[in-house]
């Protein structure tokens, strides 16, 4: 038995044990979203009529008081009856999320444990540069969240960056164990908020990116897409690392260098000695030592949450607009 | 034989309250009234004070209550101003006042109105590094775009806040003697001077825009309604036109400066308003219930004898609400002197109830969030100045009388 839920005027058909918010991006209908593992709010909409079951919404980020106002985090929710739902953002068009079975075209080591994963498609997948896809541990169930290094119009071959995590399901037990070349991977995506504005709603200000560790897959893809806007747009690329040996794609940062004059790319050591080539520290205080102020800048932060904290707060502090701040968190994979 | 047990407490404390003390802290003692007789009679008021949401809340909805002004309001405003009147003269006045009050009719110009104030006083400051909200900021956004609103373009928003200042200490200059007139007298002046100042400045406008109406909100209130070729006398309306350069001038500053105040005593929760401005609206609801602008300034009389909170008040009685205690009623809000942006969003007080709650309170809500916005928007690394203390003031109405702020520019 199945349900709908109605946004906007939209009519969503939901499976009853279909998230809702599975429901609204398979339908190509944009709601706000970014964990989709019910630990960061992004996706909480009121449901104005009917009835939902919060299933495994945790009580911090949907309080009782707030289920008591009709509150539920979308990507939680399963429908107990025929709902119509209000959200902040949500209800125009996107692109809709899928399903697809990709075929593994290359496996590379690229720096300290550290995989570059290139995945073919058999057919194109809509999505904007920044965003990210679950693939599906073969066997088990398990579903991890990757982001997209690709620009959009590279929508054929998406290409990912792993960092082993020691015991991982999907990195120790997986991809840097018997995952090789012509294997099939279950690809669900696009899915998350972060990504650039529209081309014609982007006003080619500023932009500083700063990634943590494997956190500058998707870092790659939106400065290529804003380059390709404007070549001559600032853009200040910050990759923070323990080591030299976690640095990668360092060709491909000077390409972009030599072709666009305002972009720079910036690796920040933390475990290196003084007298490296590189310079060391953290990437948020390079930002501020290199930046007085951020007033009409955007800032990008994808990485660990003490980094991305750290660069929320570097970013005001050289007075760069909350509005202007977009964060993708690495949060700890729910159980 | 038996004894009665319950204690009955000994009042005459409220006999010794003074307006000095309840214009520097009113909450000492008003929490000692809800407490102990939280319907009472307050000697230096002249008037029975309800200080509890309950009362307060059951008072401004009974129909055995209507409304009255208080003596020092009634001697600031004279007749008919708009919170002390009843009937048919308060249904013309509301009337008059609400078409341009209306939640669809201030979507329309609210945000072209405000936001470009806001960024204009911004740039007077936001390179310094420092500055004093109060007067730099929230009072100017407060005034300005109301100011606007209502025709007075050509009012500097220094006089505006001068007006304001001064019909406020005349508004709450409220002490009584015992044989019930006011104890200073000389407390009038400078309210009467302002006034003086006001009739002389827009009486011109007035005239004007008898005879050619504009989009004004004082021009809607001469002409709205009226048959052709007539307009509402001059006179009818400018006790209701000082209600709004009081009230309505003053309370989005205080507002803001005490929502912003209370902020800044919660770091973690201005961080959050910071980064999500969504959140503003819920900020200052919570600032309005935490330091309610308009603390202790209307009141209601009894039309018939009536026995509340098990008081009996003869009819004719008057009883000031004292909606800053309510919203500090620890029957409703635990923990009430805390700024808490999470606490349960439980109505509060602070707009009033019945049918003399405030007219303005769609507008006055946009205002504060649209000077807010801006304000993070331009400074989202503001910090307040700890090098001096927030002081409050006023027992009538209250707010900071500064909030010294410093960033990084």
């Amino acid at each position: 038995m199945s349900f709908t839920a109605t946004v906007g005027g939209r009519e969503v058909p939901c499976g009853q044990d279909q998230p809702m918010l599975d429901a609204f991006l398979r339908a190509g209908v944009w709601m706000p979203n970014s964990c989709n593992q019910g630990t960061c709010g992004t996706c909480k909409l009121r449901v104005v009529e009917g009835a939902v079951d919060h299933r495994d919404s945790p009580a911090d980020t949907l309080t009782d008081d707030e289920r008591a106002a009709g509150l539920a985090l979308a990507c939680q929710a399963r429908l107990r009856s025929n709902v119509v739902i209000e959200t902040a953002g949500g209800g125009r068009a996107t692109h809709p999320l899928r399903d697809l079975t990709a075929t593994v075209r290359e496996i590379q080591d690229i720096a300290r444990d550290t995989r570059r994963l290139r995945l073919g498609l058999p057919e194109p997948l809509a999505f904007h540069a920044g965003q990210y896809v679950e693939l599906t541990v073969p066997g088990t169930g398990v579903r991890r969240q990757y982001s997209l290094v690709n620009t959009a119009d590279e929508d054929k071959v998406l290409e990912l960056h792993v960092r082993l995590v020691p015991g991982g399901a999907a990195t120790e037990q997986w991809i840097f164990a018997d995952l090789s070349v012509g294997e099939q991977v279950q690809v669900t995506g696009p899915l998350g908020d972060f990504f650039l504005p529209p081309a014609e709603e982007d006003d080619g200000g500023p932009m500083v990116l700063i990634g943590g560790g494997t956190g500058l897959a998707p870092l790659i893809g939106l400065a290529r897409t804003a380059l390709s806007r404007d070549p001559a747009r600032k853009v200040l690329l910050y990759h923070g690392v323990r080591g030299a040996a976690d640095l990668y794609d360092l060709d491909l940062m000077a390409e972009l260098a030599d072709s666009n004059p305002d972009f720079a790319f910036l690796p920040v050591l933390s475990h290196e000695p003084e007298n490296s080539t590189h310079r060391t520290g953290f990437p948020t205080d390079c930002f501020l030592e290199d930046v007085p102020s951020a007033r009409g800048w955007s800032g990008w932060l994808c990485g660990p949450p003490p980094m991305v904290d750290a660069g929320v707060k570097a970013f005001k502090r050289r007075r760069m607009a909350p509005r202007m701040i977009h964060r993708e968190n690495f949060t700890p994979a729910a159980s | 034989m038996t004894t009665n047990t319950t204690a009955v407490p000994d009042l005459s404390w409220i006999g010794d309250i003074t307006m000095a003390q309840l214009e520097r802290n009113p909450y000492e003692p008003y929490e000692r009234l809800r407490r102990e007789a939280p319907l009472a009679y307050v000697p230096v008021l002249g008037s029975y004070v309800a200080t509890t949401a309950e009362i307060c809340r059951e008072i401004a909805t009974s129909p055995d209550f209507e409304a009255v002004i208080t003596p020092a309001g009634g001697r600031t405003f004279g007749h008919p101003a708009i919170i002390g009147v009843n009937g048919d003269i308060h249904t013309d006045l509301r009337s008059m006042v609400e078409p341009a009050l209306q939640p669809v009719e201030v979507d329309r110009w609210i945000d072209g109105l405000v936001r470009p104030i806001a960024r204009d006083y911004l740039e007077k400051f936001e390179n310094d590094g420092r500055a004093e909200l109060v007067s730099q900021y929230c009072e100017p956004v407060s005034v300005r775009s109301l100011g606007d609103l209502l025709g007075l373009h050509d009012v500097s928003s220094d006089k505006l806040r001068e007006w304001f200042a001064k019909l406020s200490r005349s508004f709450t200059n409220a002490a009584m003697t015992e044989d019930g007139e006011f104890a200073n007298p000389e407390g009038f002046v400078q309210g009467d001077e302002a006034k003086a100042e006001i009739q002389a400045t827009v009486d011109p406008l007035i005239d004007r825009w008898i005879a050619e109406p504009a989009d004004t909100a004082i021009s809607h209130w001469l002409h709205d309604g009226m048959p052709p070729g007539k307009t509402r006398d001059r006179e009818y309306i400018y006790p209701t036109i000082y209600v709004y350069l009081l009230g309505a001038m003053q309370e989005p500053g205080h507002g803001m400066a005490s929502t912003l105040t209370g902020l800044f005593s919660e770091p973690d929760q201005l961080e959050q308003v910071v980064d999500d401005p969504a959140l503003i609206p819920r900020a200052i609801s919570e600032g309005m219930r935490w330091t309610s602008p308009i603390w202790s300034a209307t009141a209601r009389m009894s039309t018939k004898p009536v026995t509340v909170a098990g008081v009996d008040l003869p009819a004719g009685t008057p009883v000031i609400l004292s909606y800053g205690s309510a919203n500090h009623d620890t029957g409703v809000y635990e923990a009430p002197t805390r700024y808490d942006l999470h606490r349960p969003p439980l109505p509060h007080l602070a707009f009033g109830a019945g049918n003399h709650a405030c007219a303005g309170i769609y507008f006055a809500n946009h205002v504060m969030r649209i000077a807010l916005e801006e304000l993070f928007e331009s400074i989202p690394n503001l910090e307040r100045d700890t090098s001096s203390d927030v002081e409050f003031w006023g027992w009538g109405f209250r707010g900071p009388t500064s909030l010294h702020v410093a960033w990084e520019a």
